[in-house]
């Protein structure tokens, strides 16, 4: 026996300059009894051990018009995204996920709080960051940090060491 | 929006004034041909009874509806009834619509109307109709999907009858109801 589903396309990884906004598209169907006004909003994503953190920074978001539809509608809506350099306290270099949610307009409801959104859409690994500069005072600073940090240890230990072996 | 008129249609049945000797079912215990368990017929309420967790209930009244009706805020949904009716003539009946939440525990009304109805006398059955619009209001439930219609006292009084659907409506509430939603497409503008 065949058996057949249809499933949304995965989207096709694409990199992005840190700085540039990117558009997302999403597409749903609705009902609702009366005139309704949501928010839309759109941020890439990265995933650690506590589970999947949004980058507030990258944030977009747009307020989405529903009119009233007791049968279901279909709809398309757009929001625009900044990926706010990390020089400006904003994304690194790498990949990252994209999410999509819709609110309640007044909510303040992440893609993953509980309680939830009234819709999600994410995927992963499907946004590539590059063009933050790898130079710089700060980027220096930070990558020296942990050599900096064994001297430091090594300085206040050594001290002690030698004391105790006199 | 456009305010819409809906319908829905639900028979009553056959009536008969509580007075009319000539009951189909005297009281007592019967067996129910289709689940072979015994059912308890009660001349005063003219409803069957069956034992369920250890109290005696009425049989069902409530039926699947055979169709679905759509509706939001605002609509208006126009109920229409049909039953027969013969004996007596009857002043001042009441045919009562609702529409609430069907449950374990009974029928909640949420909504409610109702007329007042003179019946004729006759001999042999005589079909009546009747209709009640409700307006749905902003706050509906979307779980206020059931209707249940009855008709009931009067002078003489008549034999109450009642007649249900459970999950007539699709209610579409204030609360948006959002299906396949995806993302099509991210580009740089």
């Amino acid at each position: 026996m065949l058996e057949v589903s249809l499933e949304p396309l995965a989207l096709e990884t694409t990199t992005f300059q840190a700085g540039d906004t990117v558009r997302v598209t999403v597409s749903f169907r609705y009902r609702v009894g009366v005139d309704t006004r949501l928010n839309l909003l759109a941020a890439p994503y990265y995933a650690n051990l506590f589970g999947k953190n949004i980058v507030e920074q990258c944030r977009g978001q747009t307020e989405l018009f529903l009119e009233a539809s007791p049968e279901e509608s279909e709809q398309t809506a757009a929001v625009d995204m900044t990926l706010v350099p990390q020089s400006l306290g904003g994304i690194d270099n790498g990949a990252y996920g994209l999410v999509v949610w819709l609110r309640a307009d007044g909510s303040t409801a992440g893609p993953w709080t509980l309680p939830g959104p009234i819709a999600r859409a994410e995927q992963d690994n499907v946004l590539v960051v590059s063009g933050n500069s790898s130079g710089g005072m700060t980027d220096t600073f930070s990558s020296m940090m942990p050599m900096l940090l064994v001297m430091m240890l090594l300085g206040m230990v050594g001290p002690l060491l030698s004391e105790g072996s006199e | 929006m456009e305010t819409k008129l809906k319908t829905l249609e639900l028979s009553l049945g056959g009536l008969r004034p509580l007075q009319d000797g000539s009951r189909e079912y005297a009281p007592g215990w019967y067996v129910d041909p289709e689940t072979g368990c015994p059912v308890f017929y009660d001349g005063e309420t003219g409803l069957f009874h069956t034992l369920g967790g250890g109290i005696y209930i009425p049989l069902a009244y409530m039926n699947p509806a055979p169709k679905q009706v759509t509706l939001g805020p605002g609509e208006r949904l126009k109920v229409s009834i049909s039953y027969k009716y013969s004996g007596p003539a009857v002043s001042s009946a009441t045919e009562r619509f609702c529409v609430g939440v069907y449950g374990s525990f009974g029928f909640t009304e949420k909504i409610v109307g109702s007329n007042s109805r003179s019946l004729s006398q006759s001999t042999t059955p005589l079909t009546y109709t009747s209709e009640y619009t409700f307006t749905i209001p902003t706050g509906v439930g979307t779980d206020w999907d059931d209707i249940y219609c009855k008709i009931s006292g009067g002078s003489p009084s008549v034999n109450e009858s009642i007649f249900g659907y459970e999950n007539a409506l699709l209610i579409v509430g204030k609360d948006p109801t959002i299906s396949d939603f995806r993302i099509t497409d991210f580009v740089k503008v």
